[in-house]
């Protein structure tokens, strides 16, 4: 990134980022310096890409012209804590409108291999069209730039994501990686394919600690280029920490922001996994697809519980404070750390624990190893294993595959095993399809063709307006719950202003748990731009970029195919309302229509004027 | 007066999961959350009788009083 104005808000076109197109069929590579466009263009991440694919007519996901966006967002690489995201964009294999048309997704996770994409010199690659033989992308920084090449991978092919990324790893030194795995391999068969990404910790340790850029099937996408795997090979160019950004970072470990998210033993509260807990109390913890039963089985899984057999390593990204990894080992007789399992954030070990009638901690963490393995989404999977097991528990006499219903671990294994090795399409094509096939729609737990989060439906109508996934893409998991707003005042405020402006994470290269309450506009994000780049930018300009970017998204979920009707819950939710969630219902008929009325109300307007002319 | 109090989570750790305990009259939620130690920025919910409350409502007696931890998706 060039910048020459302090003041990008007014003057984006004097930003320039740093732009490399690979043509995977012809295999020529054009690198560019692109002027930003606007404000959105200057911070990154999916606010730039979805720019490039509101360009794009793209009617089915697997065609040339869709291109995979890998981009990094301002902050990425930057002195700021948790500034390592990569975003994966493109229109998605599995998310689609009812008419069948793809949506355009993104998706993002941590690990360092973006800290060191921003590092060789590049903001951004985009590969077009489909390599005819397996390859993967190596970027380099060079004396004369960035330099990206794509190497024969025959030698990848068929391997694990960890696989790919040691194997890597052995050839390329100071290198991070983004590797999918045998899933996105097979990706006419499987649509939920992920991106793994490497961390330090994985590289020293040679354990599989991978982080994940997992929904909407990003890594089917570049198994369907033939791209397996990308590797970024600079020096690490760490900035002295300026006395701004240290108080920034301080306040992110110390302060309100993410202190939540420490390890107990720091005081924190212990991760994402602590939610079980919390919904808990109110039987909203997800069991067996969705239906929470009213008893106590999901405090199995509780952390106090899992921490007598195992041990629970609190474990960080590179130069990370928040330490929000709980990786969970192995317990030798003496107590020391024995083999890792798996990584236990909240939506797998729900996901592929809980809500598949699986209550054993060994049980739930050997899927999330096979899930991870092969390189799928751990969201996807599990809500899409869950609506199976669902109904092969409604049709006894008539099952669906192996007939396996909820807590039959050895059958769910076998399912997982083959979805990942692409045998299985009613499973790695996701819920939406598999419950078209069958006819019963009513309880596959899906949102607009992506599977929703560990989060009841019941607890989250703002799930109908995420834009990309759940929880992610629309704050407003934790309304009802934690805030316990159940007026249609507080819901529409909610979707329409505050929480939407989770997505701003997603462009500027930082992690939720920098702030996740707050956002990106606040003077701590204002600081460590003006610190770190000179940039003057406002809280004010700040929140009207996020704003247009989410809205931006919104009108490109209009324009392939969505009807209004489609933002809005699994049906099951108001035909069978669960009385054992102990919370008020605001997801009865009646609610959901007026909310949806009130929504588009104030978006609609909105969205004029954002998409580019046909 | 009497009021129980239940503890989800890390709020656990040190302390107990629920106990009936003796406060003077209108004391409020935030005076409990200081008696107990726990850190303010960890505190996410405080349903009083299983409603959401907040941590200036006034308690009494017989009240429930349940305190969460923030929770921050995953
Ligand atoms: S908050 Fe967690 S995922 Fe994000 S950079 Fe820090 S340790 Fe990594």
């Amino acid at each position: 990134m060039k910048s020459f104005t302090s003041d990008p808000a007014s003057e984006p076109s004097s930003v320039l980022y740093s732009r490399c197109t690979v043509d995977l069929r012809s295999g020529k590579i054009h690198r560019e310096d692109v002027p930003c466009r606007n404000l959105e263009d200057v911070l990154g991440g999916f606010g730039r890409s979805f720019q490039i694919l509101a360009e794009r007519n793209i009617n089915h996901a697997y065609c040339e012209e869709n291109p995979l966006i890998v981009n990094t967002g301002l902050l990425t690489g930057s002195s700021a804590m948790t500034g390592l995201r990569t975003y994966f964009s493109g229109y998605s294999p599995l998310k689609e409108s009812k008419k069948s048309l793809p949506a355009a997704m993104w998706s993002t996770g941590s690990g360092n291999f973006g800290a060191k994409l921003k590092w060789t010199g590049l903001d951004e690659l985009i590969f077009e069209n489909r390599s005819t033989t397996p390859v993967y992308a190596v970027i380099r920084e060079t004396a004369e730039g960035p330099l990206v090449e794509l190497k024969p991978a025959d030698h990848l092919l068929g391997l694990s994501t960890h696989e790919k990324i040691m194997a890597l790893h052995k050839e390329y030194g100071s290198a991070h990686f983004a590797a999918i795995g045998q899933a996105g391999e097979q990706w006419e068969n499987v649509y939920m394919g992920a991106v793994a990404l490497s961390t330090d910790n994985q590289l020293k340790s040679g354990e599989d600690k991978m982080r994940f850029a997992g929904r909407g099937g990003m890594g089917s996408l570049m198994g369907y280029k033939n791209l397996l795997a990308l590797v970024a090979q600079s020096s690490d160019k760490i900035k002295p920490l300026t006395p701004e950004v240290k108080k920034v970072n301080i306040n992110v470990v110390k302060g309100g922001g993410a202190g939540r998210l420490l390890p107990i033993s720091r005081g924190g509260g212990g991760g994402t996994w602590a939610a079980y807990d919390v919904l808990q109390t109110f039987h909203a913890v997800p069991v067996n697809n969705f239906r929470p039963q009213g008893n106590n089985e999901p405090e199995k899984l509780f952390r106090e519980h899992v921490e007598k057999q195992f041990v629970i390593k609190s474990e960080a990204c590179y130069r990370c404070g928040i330490t929000c990894h709980n990786n969970v080992h192995e317990k030798s007789e003496d107590g020391s750390v024995g083999r890792f399992l798996a990584k236990f954030d909240y939506e797998p070990l729900n996901l592929l624990g809980t809500n598949i009638g699986l209550h054993d901690a060994a049980q739930a963490a050997s899927l999330i190893h096979t899930c991870d393995n092969y390189g799928m989404d751990s969201i996807s999977l599990g809500v899409t294993v869950s609506y199976l097991l669902a109904y092969n528990e409604r049709h006894p006499e008539r099952p669906l595959l192996n007939g396996a219903v909820f807590g039959e671990y050895a059958k769910i294994k076998e399912l997982i095993t083959q979805a990942g090795l692409g045998n299985l399409p009613e499973i790695g094509r996701g819920s939406k399809r598999l419950s078209e096939s069958t006819g019963e729609t009513s309880y596959a737990y899906h949102v607009k063709g992506l599977e929703i989060a560990a989060y009841q439906p019941e607890t989250n109508p703002g799930y109908a307006w995420a834009i990309a996934g759940g929880h992610m893409s629309m704050g407003t998991y934790g309304l009802l719950t934690r805030e316990g707003k159940s007026d249609m005042e507080s819901w529409v405020q909610g979707i329409t202003r505050d929480k939407l402006q989770i997505v701003g994470f997603d462009m500027i290269g930082l992690c939720k748990f920098f702030d996740i309450t707050k956002g990106i506009c606040t003077q701590m994000v204002v600081d460590c731009l003006k610190s770190e780049f000179g940039l003057d930018i406002t809280i004010e300009n700040l929140a009207a970029s996020v704003r247009r970017a989410f809205l931006r998204g919104l009108a490109l979920e209009l324009r392939q195919g969505y009807e209004k009707a489609e933002y809005t819950l699994p049906a099951e939710v108001w035909e069978r309302p669960n009385p054992n969630i102990k919370l008020p219902n605001i997801t009865h008929p009646e609610f959901i229509a007026e909310l949806q009325k009130r929504v588009w109300e104030i978006f609609e307007p909105e969205l004029d004027g954002l998409l580019p002319q046909e | 007066m009497n009021v129980t109090i239940k503890l989800v989570g890390i709020f656990k750790i040190d302390r107990f999961k629920d106990a009936v305990r003796e406060y003077p009259s209108g004391i409020c939620v935030r005076e409990v959350v200081d008696e107990l130690r726990i850190p303010t920025h960890l505190l996410g919910t405080v349903l009083i009788n299983e409603i959401h409350a907040g941590v200036e409502d006034v308690l009494v007696d017989g009240d429930t009083v349940c305190l969460l931890p923030f929770i921050d998706g995953g």
